[in-house]
């Protein structure tokens, strides 16, 4: 299971995982001996802290087996209980992982991270994912380190017409969506051409997910991508580069959870 | 606090699960049109509780030893990652 998998990640930041469901404590006793799962999970028979966190779900129907679920949202708590962060997508196909969380908040990957460092003219970048395991159906985080040589900038958005922004896309049919988020840009006022652009410079770090279809093969899944950027100096623009990369997840299964029929 | 919403289309949500869980078991593709109404089926109205900077509600439940636990037991030095699902037992 996920979440125990990025355990190692949280807990060494000082975060602890607990998990809350309508189950029973004899099923949630099975389920953490089955999955070896070390951290706990919580009973909330008759949903009703689901109800009172103003998270449960009007949409299903009482004689569904779902009924009482609740929209499967995270929150990091502090430990003074104040929300420090919430986590939700709207689309019970996948969740935010555990290693998602622990990037985002703690820029930590596992040892056995798959990435990539790719080169070309004065920027470096290094792409890959916090963790070599996921799941099909599973929204995978994934983290782009930029580095350019000073007197260098890439492009942010909004531009105008003649430039390419900085990009990141996975290449795969295994992949439904993607996101990537980039800092915000500094703003370069050219007073020669009257235009403002989006830069960036020095390190800048993007944080991405991609949701994988479901359902897929267990084992290797390569993931190709390509990276799209330009990269100007003071003086000079170079042409629109595409530097491309292949990553690399090992599917597992997981627990396929369906409403009753 | 949220008041108790009665949504309509109950059965209409119920037979998109259905439909969509029945594909997803037998390991066939799914159609883009059902993966929305999916979407809308299980999403519909949704809420997330409360917002970054609210204070969560206090809890006490049991966990699968039995043991009752709270906040302040289960938080680490930096806080709870606190994580809703559905079902253990599906």
């Amino acid at each position: 299971m996920e979440l125990e998998q990025s355990r190692s990640l949280l807990e060494e930041n000082g975060v602890r995982i607990a998990a809350v469901s309508y189950d029973s404590q004899e099923i949630l006793g099975a389920f953490a001996k089955k999955h070896a799962i070390g951290f706990p999970l919580l009973s909330d028979g008759g949903s009703e802290t689901i109800r009172r966190f103003g998270i449960f779900n009007f949409n299903m129907s009482p004689e569904l087996r779902a009924y009482g679920v609740p929209h499967p949202v995270e929150y990091l708590v502090a430990p003074d209980g104040t929300v420090v962060r919430k986590y939700f997508v709207a689309n019970y196909q996948h969740r935010v992982s555990g290693a998602a969380v622990a990037l985002r908040e703690f820029g930590t990957a596992n040892p056995d991270a798959p990435a990539v460092t790719l080169k070309s003219g004065a920027l470096a970048v290094r792409i890959g994912f916090p963790s070599a395991k996921a799941f099909a159906g599973q929204e995978v985080a994934f983290f782009a380190e930029f580095a350019l040589q000073p007197e260098w900038h890439t492009y942010g958005t909004p531009l105008p017409p003649g430039y390419t922004a900085t990009s990141i896309a996975f290449e795969s049919p295994s992949v439904v969506s993607q996101y990537l988020e980039l800092p915000p840009p500094q703003m370069l006022h050219i007073p020669i051409l009257g235009e403002t652009l989006p830069i960036y410079t020095g390190s800048f770090q993007g944080l991405g997910t991609l949701l994988l279809k479901h359902p897929l093969p267990d084992g290797k899944l390569i993931l190709p991508g390509r990276i799209e950027f330009q990269q100007c100096s003071d003086t000079v623009c170079e042409p629109p580069q595409v530097l491309r990369f292949k990553l690399e997840l090992t599917l597992e299964p997981f627990v396929v959870a369906e409403p009753r029929k | 606090m949220m008041p108790d919403k009665v949504p309509h289309d109950l059965a209409e949500k119920a037979a998109a699960m259905r439909e969509f869980g029945r594909l997803r078991a037998a390991g066939l593709p799914i159609p883009v049109e059902l993966r929305a109404r999916h979407v809308w089926a299980t999403n519909d109205g949704y809420a997330t509780g409360p917002d970054p900077g609210q204070r969560i509600p206090e809890f006490a439940l049991p966990d699968q030893s039995g043991a009752v636990r709270t906040l302040s037991d289960l938080a680490g030095p930096n806080g709870l990652l606190l994580v809703f699902h559905r079902s253990a037992g599906w």
